[in-house]
């Protein structure tokens, strides 16, 4: 209660200091001495900006709640998408690799980063510290494809979907799940380019499988949605075939 | 003073008004005097003269009385000039029967010349306490009888002497010709039915001629109450049993003579000395109008029909208890930290609160939509792969379908052939023998025939025939021919022999006994003949014309044409035969 009563009280201050037109505007100074209790004045836009923060702290689960308020409030106030999880996501007891990232985090930076083609690196490793996630794992992403200042966002997100599951697969997998528009639990598709575009460039990475095997593959792929007008490739396609292989 | 409008007397008025006579101030001024203890001041305005009668408040009625004021059915007289008095109730009437006596009191005193020199039309205007009513009949003086207004109040409209104080009827100029036309009009204005209290004591000196009560209209006895139209009354002035009436005057008279004895008895003021006068003085310090009548101030009051409601004015109560002061200085009253607390609690409390269920709700609401779409997914793939299995099955069942026909089809063409096979077979075995039968029945019944032959026997024999008959004909033709040759010769050799016979007297009888079998055998032979030419078919039809000349011609047929016809039968019937062998052979 006692930071909450500071955190007012900086809101109350913040609000004086506010210059008229920014913010909350109808911010009306405060009288110098105040008499009773209700000549404190609320900010009327304070309780919902609360519950956002409330709802967006609960649904994403930062390990350091300081750090992700910070670049919850900055990116609020820069206009930016928020680094907030579309939905909570139970922290698996388990990881293989324990980076602490997970396939929602992975969604968050996309949300953040998506809608550009290159990102900074620099801005990234920002975003990247406000989700809570440990650095050296960032730096350790790099390493796998290193590049300089900018990176393409979709190799980065090929990047750490692999760091999620082991396989390639599973790493396909995730990217659909999270690339794709259509509803949580639908068929997640994506188009088949960017599909292929990333399994090139993964498997590329991985010196194990042959370039040849990975064009074949990709032409079965082609060839089994090719009936399909929209030219989208859903999880069931390559995920269920590779059952059966 | 002049004339002021009164706004509140409503006398009536009947016919044309006149401006108040100028004079009017002038009586006004002479008359207070003597008018002092009689007459009342009724003034509804201040504006009195001290102590007197101010003749304004029934001059403005005058003039101030517009259309509105009712009419009265009075009898139109001008009142004079500065008519003043009671308008309204019968203060005229009474002033009626005071009038005379007022204005001969008046008369001495303050009336000008005018009252004096006409005879007195108006009634003083100048109304006792008594007279109220303006409804009482009263003899007004003189030969107003017949014009006895009921009301007595009437304005003057004609300028006259103003000595006539008080409201009066105003008289037409039957009254006073000589004044010139004058209407009559009544105005009076509403008063209060006079009291019966007197203030003061009625002057001995006038004594009232009658004791006039006045009082409520509906215990009036005059009035006449019910239905007027089938009362079949005596009329009040006249008529009823004079007796009666007399009996009634003789006790009015009794009575009022027991009045004024009684009066007398009473103790009053000596008489004044001689050379005095008494008056009647007040002592106090104000002095104090007297009269009998009540003043009496009508007030008017009318609310606007149209204003709304005002607002009730703000209660504000007065101001109470003490006032204390005190002072506060800072910091004493306010702890920002204390009091927000509270509120941040609720704030902070109600939000974690609030956030916290609606996560939980839409993470509710979005896991059951992804398991909605997951299961959808599912749903989706089983679907689709029930419908392959599907496909595969309508796709097997209709391939076996089809081998199944296809097998069927092979089976009964087997079947088919097999049994055409059989028939043929069957058919050629049983159809073996049939040709050679069937060219024997047809070669029996003729029908292979050698065309020569047939041609020969067709065509060729039967002419044959025919000609063999022709000839055979002719042959027996001539036989016949010659036969009747030789039958008449042999008749005539007959006749010849018979006449030799005859002559030699019948030697054979035997003959005609041949001739006559001869005759029946050749009948028979021919019978048998047409029996057989009959029968047959082939023989010439030339037989058969035979027959009818059979008659004769066979009678002399011999039995040599019996052997003749036999052979003939013979080789008819040889022929026939032979054609009929021919016949059923064809």
């Amino acid at each position: 209660m006692g930071v909450l009563c500071d955190f007012a009280a900086h809101i109350r201050q913040w609000e004086i200091d506010q210059k008229p037109g920014r913010g909350l505007r109808r911010a009306m100074p405060l009288p110098d001495s105040m008499f009773c209790a209700q000549q404190i004045h609320i900010p009327p836009e304070l309780p919902d900006i609360l519950k956002q923060f409330t709802k967006a702290a609960i649904r994403t689960q930062p390990a350091d709640v300081l750090q992700w308020s910070a670049g919850y409030f900055s990116a609020l106030a820069r206009g930016d998408p928020l680094p907030v999880k579309d939905r909570i996501e139970m922290p698996v007891a388990t990881q293989k690799t324990d980076t602490g990232l997970t396939q929602g985090l992975l969604k968050v930076l996309h949300k953040q980063c998506g809608h550009k083609q290159y990102v900074d690196l620099a801005d990234l490793e920002q975003k990247w510290k406000n989700l809570c996630l440990p650095v050296e794992k960032f730096r350790a992403l790099l390493q796998l494809d290193p590049c300089g200042k900018n990176m393409e966002w979709m190799k980065f997100l090929a990047l750490g979907c692999s760091m999620l599951g082991g396989s390639l697969n599973s790493a396909m997998k995730n990217l659909c799940e999270i690339l794709t528009t259509d509803p949580e639990g639908g068929p997640a598709r994506i188009p088949f380019e960017t599909f292929s575009y990333v399994y090139r460039y993964l498997s590329g990475l991985d010196s194990e499988i042959p370039a040849a095997d990975t064009e074949s593959y990709l032409a079965s792929l082609k060839e089994n949605i090719s009936t399909r007008k929209s030219g989208l490739i859903a999880l069931s396609d390559f995920f269920v075939l590779k059952r059966k292989f | 003073m002049a004339p002021t409008p009164t706004p509140q007397s409503h006398a009536p008025q009947c016919g044309r008004r006149t401006p108040p006579r100028p004079a009017g101030p002038s009586t006004e001024a002479a008359m207070p005097a003597s008018l002092d203890g009689e007459l009342p001041t009724r003034r509804r305005n201040g504006m009195r003269g001290a102590g007197g009668w101010s003749q304004e408040p029934e001059v403005p009625l005058r003039a101030g009385f517009p259309a509105n004021s009712p009419r009265r059915n009075c009898p139109e007289a001008t009142p004079p000039g500065g008519s003043r008095g009671c308008w309204a109730t019968g203060t005229g009437v009474a002033g009626g029967l005071c009038a005379a006596r007022r204005e001969h009191s008046l008369a001495p005193t303050s009336r000008p010349g005018n009252l004096a020199s006409r005879p007195p039309p108006s009634l003083p205007p100048l109304l006792a306490s008594q007279s109220r009513c303006p409804w009482h009949y009263a003899h007004l003086p003189r030969s107003h009888d017949a014009l006895a207004p009921t009301c007595f109040k009437a304005k003057l409209h004609r300028r006259r002497g103003s000595a006539t104080p008080g409201v009066a009827p105003t008289w037409t100029d039957r009254t006073s010709p000589a004044m010139g036309t004058y209407t009559y009009t009544y105005t009076s204005r509403p008063r209060p039915p006079p009291c019966q209290r007197r203030r003061y004591r009625d002057s001995l000196l006038q004594p009232a001629e009658e004791p006039i009560r006045y009082g409520n209209i509906m215990y009036d006895r005059r009035v006449i109450r019910g239905n007027t139209y089938a009362l079949q009354m005596a009329p009040l002035s006249g008529q009823p049993d004079p007796l009666e009436i007399q009996r009634q005057h003789q006790a009015k008279r009794r009575a009022l003579a027991r009045k004024r004895a009684q009066e007398q008895l009473r103790p009053h003021t000596p008489e004044p000395v001689e050379g005095r006068q008494h008056v009647d003085v007040q002592t106090e310090l104000y002095l104090e109008e007297i009269a009998d009548r009540t003043i009496e101030v009508d007030m008017e009051c009318q609310t606007d029909a149209f204003l709304d409601r005002p607002p009730t004015p703000l209660f504000i109560p007065a101001k109470t208890g003490k006032d204390v002061a005190t002072q506060i200085l800072e910091g004493e009253l306010f702890d920002f930290d204390l009091e927000v607390k509270p509120m941040l609690e609720v704030l902070v409390g109600k939000t974690i609160e609030q956030s916290l269920l609606e996560v939980m709700e839409e993470e509710e609401l979005a896991n059951l939509q992804a398991s909605q779409y997951a299961y959808e997914e599912l749903r989706n793939v089983e679907l689709a792969e029930v419908q392959r299995l599907e496909e595969q099955e309508r796709r097997h069942q209709e391939e076996k379908e089809r081998r199944k026909q296809q097998q069927w089809e092979v089976v009964h063409k087997h079947n088919e052939t097999a049994q055409k096979i059989a028939a043929q077979v069957f058919a050629q075995r049983y159809l073996a023998d049939l040709l050679p039968s069937v060219f024997d029945s047809l070669r029996d019944g003729g029908y292979f025939y050698d065309p020569v032959q047939r041609d020969i026997e067709i065509g060729f024999l039967p002419w044959l025939m025919n000609e063999v008959d022709k000839t055979m004909e002719y042959s027996m033709v001539g036989r016949a021919v010659l036969d009747m040759l030789i039958r008449e010769v042999v008749d005539k050799r007959l006749m010849m022999y018979e006449h030799k016979e005859d002559e030699r007297l019948s030697f054979r009888p035997g003959d005609r006994l041949s001739g006559p079998g001869a005759v029946r055998d050749p009948l028979v032979g021919p019978e048998i003949q047409g029996q057989s030419t009959s029968q047959s078919q082939g023989p010439p039809p030339d037989r058969e014309s035979l027959p009818p000349l059979d008659g004769r011609y066979l009678e002399k047929l011999s039995s040599q044409e019996r052997r003749l016809l036999e052979e003939e039968e013979d080789e008819q019937r040889e022929m026939r035969k032979s054609s009929g062998k021919e016949e059923p052979s064809q």
